[in-house]
């Protein structure tokens, strides 16, 4: 185990890995719990693979990657937030929709770009030991963007997840906060990509809170114990991705999986012990 | 010099001309009054409050409140004066959440950046959360989980969070919604308590007139615009009920206490519907 440990942090490839990786696993899991309290699971699914449109007109127009996947998914997301209260559509099916149709136009967009230019299989399922300096940059300065908006406005978004309406009367600007959430969640997701892929995208935002859902009782302790299981699956998943030769992002995920069973588990023993 | 009202609605319509849900209604409430609100259901009680609450604005007419006309550069700072209640209708979600958390939600302070909190004293307010929880009884239960209490315990943890940043205008839609018998005349005495000690100012939506009746200074009887306003000691006319509430309804007057009642009892009771003005339980 000890041997295996030491090889593993001394790698390179996985030395350059695992900075991105606990990066975006810490902002992951930040979001997580707002992405679960505002039951935006959909959202977080519906923009991912939107991002599809925003990465085939990156590939069409010769433009950077992520920058240009980020803005796609931002407007897709605020779309997403204005929308259904706008024209009376249903958020669920008002994300149904953007999706498919924006997803269908990144396959034309990618479809018609030559194979060399485009990691089909990065995209859908993530590739983080492939990092460039300049996707390190871009994670870096949108990691910061998040947490800075989560230092600004955790608070009035968890007061909005509980209580609409009395968040609403108690002077919140919940319609521009609400929009605010969704272009940070769509940042994320973007970011998430790199790491977990389009199709794993949601699995980095919905767990680490969903493992936390059993055991925390306030927002910084489901914001501790969210980032915790995010770290833990994040390094358990990499460390599985080397020794197994599997996908990385397909092995956090997995290892996600698993600590939400453990902590389902382990919360269902405890309350049968108190019984 | 004299103080303005608290509220003071001058022709207010909401939705359309044809189909308005509230038509050229008028009011004044002032300081320290404790007012009851009635009206059969779509009579628009709520959208009245939501609308003092600065959640809707009106299609005309105007709202001032503490003397300052409500409008987008007010709201926020006449919110941060007013306490509401909506009705929950089950519509509270699955998060993990202590009772104290709920209440500390309500505080003015509660929504500003994390990081204000390393140069704050919290202190005074952890006092004002003990505090609201104390005037609800709810201080035994300030750690327990939120989704875990019963309905009637959620309602007055939802009142403490309305109470804690002591409003200078607290607006409730059927507080006693949930509650047993024995709460709701806690709930009614404490609000009383609030409006005579503090001069807090009261807008209570009610269905039941009796229940109330006690407690309240004037009961404003609503559908699309107020009918009548009774103060203590006043009638509520026969004929308003029976605008209000249909012509199929009796109406049994109790005890001259009883806002609305007649003096003396001159009809009797011979059918019952779930929103006429019956059931006066006064002796």
């Amino acid at each position: 185990m000890i041997e295996f440990l030491n090889q593993f942090f001394q790698s390179p490839v996985m030395l350059d890995a695992l900075f991105p990786a606990i990066l975006i696993a810490v902002i992951t899991s930040s979001m997580s719990i707002f992405v679960l309290a505002h039951r935006l699971s959909f959202l977080t699914v519906g923009v991912s693979h939107a991002s599809l449109a925003g990465l085939g007109l990156a590939v069409a127009l010769s433009l950077p990657l992520l920058p240009t996947a980020a803005v796609t998914a931002i407007i897709i997301a605020l779309l997403l937030a204005i929308l259904p209260n706008r024209q009376g559509i249903n958020e669920d099916a008002g994300t149904g929709m953007l999706f498919a149709g924006s997803m269908a136009l990144g396959v034309i967009l990618i479809s018609s770009a030559s194979r060399n230019e485009v990691d089909l299989f990065g995209l859908l399922f993530g590739n983080i030991l492939t990092v460039s300096s300049f996707d390190m940059r871009w994670i870096i300065w949108g990691s910061i963007l998040v947490l800075l908006s989560l230092s600004i406005w955790a608070k009035s978004w968890w007061s909005m997840a509980f209580d609409m309406v009395t968040a609403k009367a108690s002077g919140i600007a919940t319609s521009r906060l609400r929009l605010i959430l969704h272009g940070v969640i769509a940042l994320t997701v973007v970011m998430c990509v790199k790491l977990a892929g389009i199709v794993l995208t949601t699995g980095l935002l919905v767990l680490p809170a969903a493992c936390a859902w059993f055991w925390g009782r306030r927002m910084f302790s489901l914001w501790t114990l969210s980032l915790s299981f995010s770290l833990l699956g994040t390094l358990g998943g990499l460390m599985w991705s080397y020794k197994y030769d599997w996908p990385s992002g397909a092995a956090i995920i997995l290892m996600l999986c698993l600590l939400f069973i453990l902590s389902w588990i382990a919360s269902w023993l405890k309350e049968q012990a108190t019984k | 010099m004299t103080t303005p009202p608290v509220i003071s609605l001058s022709h207010i319509r909401f939705g359309s001309f044809k189909k308005p849900i509230l038509d050229n209604l008028s009011l004044e409430v002032p300081a320290g009054h404790f007012m009851g609100i009635i009206g059969p259901n779509g009579a628009g009680k709520s959208t009245l409050l939501s609308m003092i609450a600065g959640l809707q604005s009106p299609d005309a007419g105007h709202i001032d409140l503490f003397g300052m006309c409500l409008n987008n550069k007010t709201r926020q700072k006449l919110q941060a004066e007013m306490g509401y209640l909506h009705q929950a209708q089950g519509r509270l979600p699955d998060i993990p959440m202590r009772t104290y958390d709920v209440v500390a939600m309500g505080l003015n302070s509660f929504n500003k950046p994390l990081w204000s909190r390393l140069f704050s004293s919290s202190t005074s307010e952890k006092k004002l959360i003990t505090d609201a929880l104390e005037l609800v009884e709810m201080v035994e239960h300030k750690d327990s989980d939120f989704r875990r209490l019963s309905g009637g315990q959620q309602q007055r943890i939802r009142l403490a969070r309305a109470l804690v940043r002591r409003p200078k205008l607290l607006l409730l839609d059927e507080p006693s919604a949930a509650l047993d018998s024995r709460h709701q005349e806690k709930l009614y005495q404490l609000l009383r308590k609030l409006c005579d000690e503090d001069n807090m100012t009261v807008l209570m939506v009610e269905h039941d007139v009796a229940a109330i009746t006690s407690y309240v200074d004037s009961v404003a009887c609503l559908n699309k615009h107020i009918h009548h306003h009774a103060k203590r000691g006043e009638t509520i006319p026969d004929d308003v009920w029976r605008v209000m509430y249909g012509d199929h309804v009796n109406i049994v007057a109790h005890d001259s206490s009883c806002i609305g009642c007649a003096p003396v009892s001159t009809k009797t009771h011979t059918d019952s519907t779930p929103n006429s003005p019956q059931g006066h339980h006064h002796d």
